[in-house]
């Protein structure tokens, strides 16, 4: 017998987002919700992201919602089934300023998240010093940290998602890419998959950049442009006590994961703005540089090697989450390089829209029509 | 305590240095002394460390960090991280492709390695 190829909701986009809907909805009780990805779950940008989890954003909707993120994280591992390792860890994130903006900035955010009962807090370079000596504070004006903020891993956090959605009764279906997405008469009908249709009344799209062509497919312009960003991976050294450290002014950042290895990251508008992944030495160069010269002890620790994934842009550097001009075709994608940690929310949010909840968080902000009325929000903290 | 299973004439059997490697260029320069875990050894200058080492009868280089299972000379130009070492007080130092220095100190690498932290008295 063929296999049915009709569903309650069709969900195009296996990342952190379409994964974490597919549990959401299933542990609701939607009877039938098949996930396609065109690879791998986790294969896109969440795989490829540095899986930082943090509290530390300049915008209310992303304060409240990175709250309900961290609640989840500490048990998702059981909660998911605990078959897969998620190597939580709350090692804490020290946002560092070289330069009176960039302090001025993180003080703002700080004094929002304190406002919402988040437990961030300003340090003085003495204070960073004493806290950890091996860090070369030379220049730094000051710095942001909260020490609930952390890591996860996220391919087994996807596949976690994945998995669970599975056993719940959901259909994932991997190597499986949408050719296009399906309407008429301004409502979606379905998607496209291998030259059959497969239909359903509801629709999300949660491809992250490759959200943007396939909504075209309907005829429905989203902002959401790639972006090519870099990381690399170290080999492994004892742990030590050492938060994810980044700076807004040249934009790297780096951590330690719990197996010893350290990533480095760091922003570089010169990247091409594309799907395609690649790497450059130029990276290599400016990234160990700037984390250098933070941390001085890591020279000599030798890179195993880099990578890089497409973030999904959009011009307030915020996600669009917001039902769209077609009838029963949602969006949850661009969130411009800090989506990952967002899983939690992202799923909740899709199962509340699904049934037509009021949303736990208010996400009015996230609407799709913002562009077009030029009522953007931006989120000054990212990298 | 690894090499519980292997006799003590395995261990201390006469080994014929090679003196041309696959890969690398290197000669043997003057009888040097170093040291291996705090005990006195000889080594020709320039020869890999665990060229000397294995002279020398030492087999085990390190232990895996979760399992603790002994590692040793395996791949011999430095790709696979069997040989890591303590050497000078670096971790991860590898000995198969490193070459021997006059009165280096060579330990035993127990887990991923410890770097130095500067500042931390």
């Amino acid at each position: 017998m063929s296999e049915k190829r009709t569903a309650d909701a069709i969900i195009v986009g296996g990342g952190v987002h379409g994964a974490a809907a597919a549990y959401y909805l299933a542990k609701a009780g939607v009877k039938d919700v098949v996930l396609f990805e065109k690879e791998y779950l986790s294969s896109g940008g969440s795989g490829r992201s540095a899986a930082g989890l943090r509290h530390h954003f300049g915008t209310e909707v992303n304060c409240r919602l990175s709250q309900y993120n961290i609640e989840c994280f500490p048990t998702l591992e059981q909660d998911l089934g605990g078959e897969l390792k998620l190597e939580f860890t709350q090692w804490g994130y020290l946002w560092v300023a070289y330069s009176q903006e960039s302090l001025t900035q993180l003080e703002k955010n700080v004094t929002l998240q304190k406002s919402l009962g988040i437990p961030s807090e300003m340090l003085t370079t003495a204070e960073m010093k004493k806290r950890w000596p091996y860090f070369n504070v030379d220049g730094m004006l000051g710095g942001a940290f909260c020490g609930k903020d952390g890591h996860i891993n996220p391919q087994t956090l996807v596949m976690a998602y994945g998995r669970a959605a599975e056993k719940l009764g959901a259909r994932v279906k991997t190597y499986t890419p949408v050719e296009k997405l399906l309407a008429s008469d301004n409502k979606i009908k379905g998607v496209v998959v291998n030259g059959e249709e497969w239909s359903a009344p509801r629709v999300l799209l949660t491809a992250g950049p490759w959200s943007t062509p396939l909504a075209k497919t309907v005829g429905l312009d989203i902002p959401v442009t790639p972006e090519r960003h870099n990381l690399l991976v170290t080999e492994p050294i004892e742990p030590f006590e050492c938060p994810m450290t980044l700076c807004l002014d040249d934009g790297a950042y780096f951590k330690q994961v719990p197996n010893g290895s350290f990533f480095f990251g760091r922003d570089d508008q010169d990247e091409p703005r594309v799907l395609e992944s690649g790497n450059s030495a130029k990276f290599l160069e400016g990234v160990t540089e700037s984390v250098l010269k933070r941390m001085p002890a890591l020279k000599g620790v030798r890179v195993v090697h880099q990578w890089s994934g497409p973030y999904d842009v959009t011009p307030d550097h915020q996600a669009v989450i917001d039902w769209t001009p077609i009838e029963g075709l949602w969006l949850n994608c661009g969130w411009s390089g800090h989506g990952l940690q967002f899983g939690p929310s992202g799923g909740r949010l899709a199962k509340e829209m699904f049934f037509g909840e009021k949303t736990f968080v208010d996400i009015h902000n996230f609407r799709l029509a913002r562009f077009a009325e030029n009522d953007l929000f931006m989120e000054p903290a990212f990298i | 305590m690894y090499l519980s299973h292997i006799s003590e004439e395995q261990k201390v059997i006469d080994v014929d240095l090679i003196s041309a490697h696959p890969v690398l260029d290197y000669s043997h320069g003057a009888k040097v002394s170093f040291s291996f875990d705090g005990k006195s050894m000889e080594g020709f200058e320039g020869e890999p460390i665990a060229m000397a080492l294995h002279a020398n009868g030492v087999r085990v280089y390190r232990s895996t960090p979760e399992m603790r299972r002994p590692r040793g000379f395996f791949c011999a130009i430095g790709k696979c991280s069997s040989c890591f070492m303590v050497v000078d007080g670096v971790p991860n130092v590898r000995t198969c492709v490193t070459p021997l220095k006059k009165n280096m100190k060579v330990e035993t690498q127990e887990g991923r390695g410890t770097i130095k932290l500067d500042g931390v008295a």
